[in-house]
């Protein structure tokens, strides 16, 4: 029989509400081995998605199941998974040390003391771990919190937002051990609000925007996807009516309103394009453009990027 | 010993909690002491409503278990490091046991030693009514432990839910309302300490040794099992 392996996670048709708030709207998408990065600009779901996907949090409707089985209140499956949550709060009165190796005994890991080095080593804080962890940088406390993520060798890691507060430095360090665990055939959850972060280590990118799952796949795709999204600009310039219906022939141009207080409202599928043309159009014509801005505030981390690309 | 214990051990002995705690566990005993020292001494009974039943069962009791027992999940939900035990491959009562015994470890000392200390002074070193007055306060601390380790897990708001119900509850209705006596914790610890030692204390609760032995384990393990439930069932912050 051929086909493709069973999934780590499936998540299907998950939503997730709180009260007349809907945080997570009809999310389906499958995660295998290897890095696989949520992206999403701060407030889209991810970590409430992410919450659902590790058995936190319950779904309002949909299922999520982890190696075949469903993850809500499924504590022998929580020994197959690695959780590291965006919240940096550490036990400050513990030692490093003595937290992974709490965590360990949590786990059941046999042989602790040599799976507690290892991981510690991992993330090569192990001149640092007799010290208490309120005495830890901010970053430290991050890789700390990893070294007990991984010290029972979880086959799924899912993290929320890892790399924040650590340094360029532990950044690389970190994206280094990433990237070596997924190579082990780890399979790698991580979330991420910075675009950078995602399309240097993940194989595969989930877009969420706004609770929903705007685009998934390769990095390529994603930009692909992203690109063909109408976006709704508004440019403010000293001639609107005259920019305005020379903006009509730009093939970015979708279309094109002018409001009352005479700004511009653009319609368009090819922001990458029109970054480009809207100020030429302008240039040639003499027209001083004031402010160019995207309304879609839910994208605007992403749009801005692309603008700056 | 369970690492689950050992941290909440570590987690609900902070320095300032043990002063207050240290403090309301005093106040009966100096309270006693200043009655017999001052007054005219009280009959048996009117002791039991003051000091035993009033202060030591419906107010110190409840209040130090309160700061306590609310924090043993409260700290973690609030500070959002529950999921380090949650995500552990255990069933949930695993988790709920040790917490539950570490904030009775750390409230029965005191209140113990408070009522043991104030029924010494008070019933002139008599052994059997020194011993039934500390057995009923330790067996109230591990009732009132259970309700509010559970009230941690239900509410952020559980230490002024606690302190409404101990001012509410225990404290004025269960005091002037017979129906609302049979709901109460103090009643039922009053109930054991009658129980222990008829001899001394006149009992008007009518419920006996036995039926208080139940519903203390009734109480104990009704909450202990609402607290495994509640999180199975939670979303873990």
């Amino acid at each position: 029989m051929s086909g493709a392996p069973e999934p780590v996670i499936r998540v299907d048709g998950v939503s997730r509400w709180f009260g007349s708030v809907v945080a997570v709207s009809e999310v389906s998408f499958d995660v295998r081995p290897g890095i696989t990065g949520l992206l999403g600009p701060n407030g889209a779901g991810k970590t409430s998605l992410l919450r659902m996907m590790t058995g936190l949090a319950a779904t309002s409707s949909g299922t999520v199941t982890v190696f075949g089985e469903p993850v809500r209140d499924n504590p022998p499956l929580y020994g197959r998974l690695g959780v590291m949550s965006e919240h940096e709060t550490v036990y400050g009165f513990m030692k490093g040390r003595d937290f992974v190796r709490m965590m360990g005994r949590l786990r059941g890991v046999s042989a602790l003391e040599d799976a507690v080095d290892r991981a510690i080593d991992l993330v090569d804080l192990a001149a640092a771990q007799h010290r208490r962890m309120d005495t830890y940088s901010r970053g430290m406390r991050q890789r700390m919190r990893l070294a007990a993520t991984l010290v029972h060798d979880p086959e799924l890691l899912v993290l929320d937002e890892p790399l924040n507060g650590a340094d360029p430095r532990q950044r690389v360090h970190f994206k280094r051990l990433l990237q070596q665990l997924a190579a082990d055939g780890k399979t790698i959850v991580l979330s991420s609000h910075i675009l950078e972060e995602v399309e240097e280590l993940a194989d595969t990118v989930l877009l969420i925007v706004n609770g929903k799952l705007a685009a998934s796949g390769g990095f390529r795709a994603i930009r692909a996807a992203l690109n063909q999204r109408p976006y709704h600009v508004r440019v403010v310039c000293d001639a609107p009516r005259r920019l305005a219906a020379a903006a009509l022939g730009l093939p970015s141009v979708d279309a094109v309103h002018v409001d009352p207080d005479g700004a511009i409202l653009v319609l368009s599928r090819n922001v990458l394009d029109l970054q480009i043309e809207l100020p030429r159009l302008a240039q040639a014509g003499g027209i001083r453009l004031r402010r160019v801005e995207p309304l879609d505030d839910s994208l605007e981390s992403v749009f801005g990027y692309l603008v700056e690309r | 010993m369970s690492p689950i214990y050992l941290l909440t051990l570590r987690q609900l002995s902070g320095r300032w909690r043990l002063l207050v705690m240290t403090v309301l566990a005093a106040m009966p005993v100096l309270i006693t002491v200043l009655v017999l020292r001052y007054a005219d001494a009280p009959s048996v009974v009117d002791f039991e409503n003051l000091v035993l039943s009033t202060m030591l069962a419906g107010s110190i009791a409840p209040l130090v278990v309160l700061a306590i027992a609310a924090a043993a999940f409260g700290n973690e939900v609030e500070d959002r490091t529950l999921a380090n035990l949650t995500l552990a491959p255990m069933p949930r009562w695993k988790i709920v046991l040790p917490k539950l015994l570490a904030a009775i470890t750390l409230a029965a000392p005191f209140i113990a030693a408070s009522a043991l200390l104030t029924s010494h002074v008070a019933f002139l070193a008599d052994a059997r009514a020194t011993l039934a007055v500390t057995v009923a306060a330790v067996v109230g601390v591990a009732m009132y432990a259970a309700v509010f380790v559970w009230l941690g897990l239900v509410s952020t708001q559980a230490i002024g839910i606690g302190l409404l119900y101990v001012v509410l509850w225990e404290g004025f209705f269960s005091g002037y309302v017979a129906g609302v006596r049979l709901l109460s914790i103090r009643y039922h610890a009053i109930a054991l300490m009658h129980g222990l030692d008829p001899r001394r204390f006149a009992s008007d609760d009518h419920l006996g040794l036995a039926v208080a032995i139940a519903i203390a384990i009734l109480v104990v393990g009704g909450f202990f099992l609402l607290s495994v439930r509640r999180l199975r069932r939670m979303d873990v912050p």
